[in-house]
Parts: C-alpha cells; sequence; structure tokens
C-alpha cells in the first residue's frame, strides 16, 4: 500500500515538474516582454493550485493493464511511419492514426478489452508526432514510446478526465529518453 | 487579422471536439482525431487556400485545442470553460519554446496547461466537483431577480 502511495506521489511530481519546465522554457526565452512573463508566472501559479487544490486525481491509486499499455508503441510506430516515411507531416499522421483506432471498439462491441485501446494507441501516436531532429529513428520512437507506457500504467488515477494528459505522458517519455541519450551517448 | 484566426481556430477546435464528444458521444479520441483529420487534411492537399503563416499554425493549433475538448463533462461542463482553455492554449502556442519544438507531446502539454488553468477557477468547474459552498456562491450569482408581483407591490404601498 505504501508503495502505492509513494509511485502516486512521484508520479503526481513527474507530471508537474514536466509541465513547469515547460513553463520556464517558455519564460526563460521571453524575458523581452514583460506581458509573456507576467502570462506565465501566472499559468504556473493557477497550475500549482490545481495540483494541490482541485479534484483532477482519484484518491485511490490504480495501475493500467499491460495488456492496454503495449498498444503504445504500436500507436507510436504507425504515426512516425505516416509522419516521416508517407510525409503527412507530424499533425496528420497523428490524426489518422487516431481516427483508426477509434474504430477498434466497433470490431468487437461486447468486448471489454478494446474500448481501451484507442486511447493507448492516440498516447502513441503524439510520441510519433516528435520530428527528425529530436527523435533519429524508430528506435527512439520505440524507446520512448515504452517510457511512455509505463508512464501510462503508473498514472491511471491521475488527471482523470482531463485532456491533455496523454500529451504530457508522450512528453514526458520522448523528454526523458532525449535527456537519456544526451547523457550516456 | 492572422492572429485572431488562429485564437478563433483554438475556440472553435475544443468546443466542437467537445460537442462531437459529449452530445454526439463519438467518444474523445475519435472527436479529436476526425475532426483534425478533416482540417489537417485540407491544409495538406490545398496550402493555397490559405496565408502560408495560416497554413502552418492552424494544423498544430486544432489538433492541440483539440485536446482540450476530450475533457470529461464531470471535470468540465462549460462551453464558456472550453473556449478559455482554446485562448489560453492559443498563446501559448504563439509563444512557445524554441527549446522544445518537434518534441512529440508538447501539444498535449500546452493544452493540459491550459484546461489545469481554467480547472483552478471554481467557477468553471462541472458542479459535480464543487464544494458545497461554492455551489451556494454561484447559485447566488447566477440566480435572476425574482419580478415582484403586483399584488405585493400593491401590499406594500
Amino acid at each position: 500500500m505504501q508503495a502505492r502511495q509513494k509511485f502516486r506521489t512521484i508520479s503526481i511530481c513527474l507530471l508537474f515538474v514536466i509541465q513547469a519546465l515547460f513553463l520556464v522554457a517558455i519564460f526563460v526565452e521571453n524575458t523581452h516582454s514583460y506581458i509573456v512573463l507576467a502570462f506565465i508566472g501566472l499559468l504556473s501559479l493557477l497550475i500549482l493550485y490545481s495540483y494541490l487544490r482541485s479534484p483532477i486525481h482519484h484518491h485511490k491509486h490504480e495501475y493500467e493493464s499491460i495488456k492496454i499499455a503495449v498498444w503504445v508503441p504500436i500507436g507510436a510506430i504507425a504515426s512516425y511511419y505516416f509522419n516521416q516515411i508517407f510525409g503527412l507531416g507530424p499533425v496528420l499522421g497523428a490524426a489518422l492514426t487516431g481516427t483508426l483506432a477509434s474504430f477498434i471498439p466497433n470490431i468487437n462491441k461486447n468486448s471489454a478489452y478494446l474500448p481501451h485501446l484507442p486511447a493507448a494507441i492516440y498516447c502513441g501516436a503524439f510520441v510519433g508526432m516528435s520530428n527528425a531532429q529530436v527523435a533519429h529513428g524508430f528506435s527512439f520512437i520505440l524507446a520512448a514510446s515504452i517510457f511512455t507506457a509505463i508512464f501510462l500504467i503508473v498514472s491511471k488515477s491521475l488527471l482523470n478526465g482531463v485532456g491533455g494528459k496523454l500529451g504530457t505522458l508522450a512528453f514526458l517519455g520522448v523528454s526523458l529518453t532525449y535527456l537519456l541519450l544526451y547523457l550516456f551517448k | 487579422m492572422e492572429t485572431f484566426i488562429l485564437y478563433l481556430v483554438g475556440v472553435i477546435a475544443s468546443t466542437a471536439t467537445y460537442y462531437l464528444n459529449t452530445t454526439l458521444n463519438q467518444g474523445a479520441v475519435r472527436s479529436s482525431a476526425l475532426l483534425t483529420l478533416v482540417v489537417a487534411g485540407f491544409l495538406h492537399f490545398f496550402p493555397k487556400s490559405v496565408s502560408p503563416y495560416l497554413a502552418q499554425y492552424i494544423p498544430p493549433i486544432f489538433i492541440g485545442a483539440s485536446f482540450i475538448g476530450m475533457v470529461s463533462k464531470n471535470q468540465l461542463s462549460t462551453y464558456f470553460g472550453l473556449a478559455l482553455a482554446g485562448i489560453i492554449f492559443t498563446t501559448i502556442l504563439l509563444n512557445t519554446s524554441k527549446f522544445f519544438t518537434g518534441y512529440g507531446g508538447a501539444l498535449g502539454t500546452s493544452a493540459c496547461i491550459a484546461l489545469l488553468v481554467v480547472l483552478s477557477i471554481p467557477y468553471f468547474k462541472s458542479p459535480r466537483k464543487m464544494t458545497v459552498g461554492f455551489l451556494q456562491l454561484r447559485k447566488t450569482i447566477l440566480k435572476k431577480p425574482r419580478k415582484v408581483s403586483k399584488r405585493r407591490v400593491d401590499l406594500f404601498k
């Protein structure tokens, strides 16, 4: 029970840190504009308030099934393929992957498993939106999507029903992979 | 004018996705992906239909704002809140850091930040997520002033 609580705390901290880092990067690059600085400062305070006070997480911590999370790398590879190999671009590549994935539950409407797949595949599709300068090939996408799948498993009870959660997890996976490559290459 | 159009795209994407998701029951993924497929597909095959600036920015703003519309109605149930989140998202995207350019998931992170900002304002929270105190306050604010009946006026005279 304590291990679950620790995972929950670490996961919430990771989600907040990655979003704060994203805002800090904007803050650092816009030091010439006081309006943008004030705007970013205000956003940081409000998201901190949301993390601390808003009921965006379930009280009981649960894990996502591995059977569902394995679809994250499949979505990532498909999206990256559409994006880079077919030359459709990141937005169209992810949208095409998501649209195809959204029809998977129609294969068997009585299945309890299939309705969970579109979200996992769409989450992977965001990893595949990375451009060639960040993602150096299929191996990078595969590694980033495996990290994203792990984050998807541990964050089942977090940011419930909040749009952008899947994208944040993908961003966390891509950033972590990029950081590890930078440190150990 | 072009910046105004981009803000409009942000607002339309978030509210249209939410409408498709909750009212037409198409599910969050299909609502976001299908609408984006139509818009981004059109601009991919007819890029000269708008200016190069709009052709560059409309697809990422549309898909990012559509992530906002994937929100559950238990968290946010007002179209005004969704529109505000769309505006905040577009502002973040137009000032986004070059450091994270090309990182997959950056649009989703911006959308999540925009939504969390709106959710931090108690007025926009779904009634199911509100405390009794905030519900009473919202009721008081939204309550329309009652018409004073003629009979009662007469009594006061």
